[in-house]
């Protein structure tokens, strides 16, 4: 492919929105995700001549957008440390690969219902930096763990237990979210089915 | 209470099964057990939902004067070229 064939800058151009959105999630404000974005393109152009037209753009684009943000923004963002989350997650992984019994897992399941936009919002927004990024370049943008991989510079290995871990941790904050909004019948489920269900053995 | 072993792959795989990551075998395989388990369908259920849950919160747009911005941008770099 010819830099005749490819417009860079318009191909570039047509994330913006996209780059606007993860800027968003990185800082937690409109103004510095704003100048985030801008500060991404001023790199982006300025290492236009290192980008291999027919590669992955869209993750190209990101990955610098993640480097700008770890050089400027994070230092002065004070994020708890990322071992307060990890220690929150040690015991709930440890959970993790059991059943729910089923009356208190459709009471989540209908609970969750019940949540708007802005409470998975602010729930994701809790999460410390890696969990919530891995979660969002996935769920959100549908990027592959591959392509995590690459923009968050790290082992696909790495991604994966973000991924499981920040997952874990959002569940929680959404089962706490529902609690708060009154759904009280989780409770009652739990008192109901009081043994596991294990069938279909 | 132990569980079956294919619960236990299951459930370790759920989140590679709902982002669409593993190889066809595992893929196959993992769906027919969430298909003939019920608590492990209901771990899925949950998880799945969480995801769309997630993915509806995306799209916003770039504010108009961002883009006006960055075109500036780019064009003092032209420029600088």
């Amino acid at each position: 492919m010819t830099a005749t064939d490819f417009d860079f800058e318009t191909e570039a151009l047509s994330f913006m929105d996209q780059l606007y959105a993860a800027a968003l999630r990185m800082t937690r404000n409109g103004a510095d995700a704003e100048d985030l974005v801008q500060e991404t393109y001023a790199k982006a152009f300025a290492a236009q001549a290192r980008f291999t037209p027919g590669t992955n753009l869209k993750a190209w684009l990101y990955r610098i957008q993640t480097n700008a943000f770890i050089n400027t923004y994070r230092k002065k963002q004070r994020e708890p440390k990322r071992s307060d989350a990890e220690q929150v997650e040690d015991w709930q992984l440890a959970a993790a690969a059991e059943h729910t019994s089923s009356g208190l897992a459709s009471a989540e399941d209908a609970a969750l219902d019940s949540l708007g936009d802005d409470e998975v919002k602010q729930a994701l927004s809790e999460l410390s930096e890696d969990f919530r990024m891995a979660v969002y370049l996935s769920d959100v943008e549908g990027f592959a763990y591959k392509e995590i991989a690459e923009i968050m510079d790290t082992p696909v290995g790495t991604v994966m237990s973000r991924l499981h871990r920040g997952r874990k941790l959002l569940r929680e904050k959404l089962k706490d979210y529902a609690a708060e909004r009154g759904v009280k019948d989780h409770k009652a489920a739990a008192k109901k089915t009081g043994k596991e269900v294990q069938d279909g053995a | 209470m132990a569980h079956k072993a294919e619960c236990e792959e299951a459930l370790d795989r759920l989140f590679e099964y709902i982002d669409n990551e593993l190889p066809d075998d595992e893929l196959i395989r993992i769906g027919e057990h969430l298909k003939s388990c019920p608590p492990c369908e209901a771990e899925h259920k949950i998880n799945e939902k969480i995801k769309r849950m997630v993915h509806s919160t995306g799209g916003e747009v770039a504010p108009g004067d961002l883009r006006s911005r960055v075109l500036a941008t780019i064009r003092e770099a032209r420029t600088v070229e």
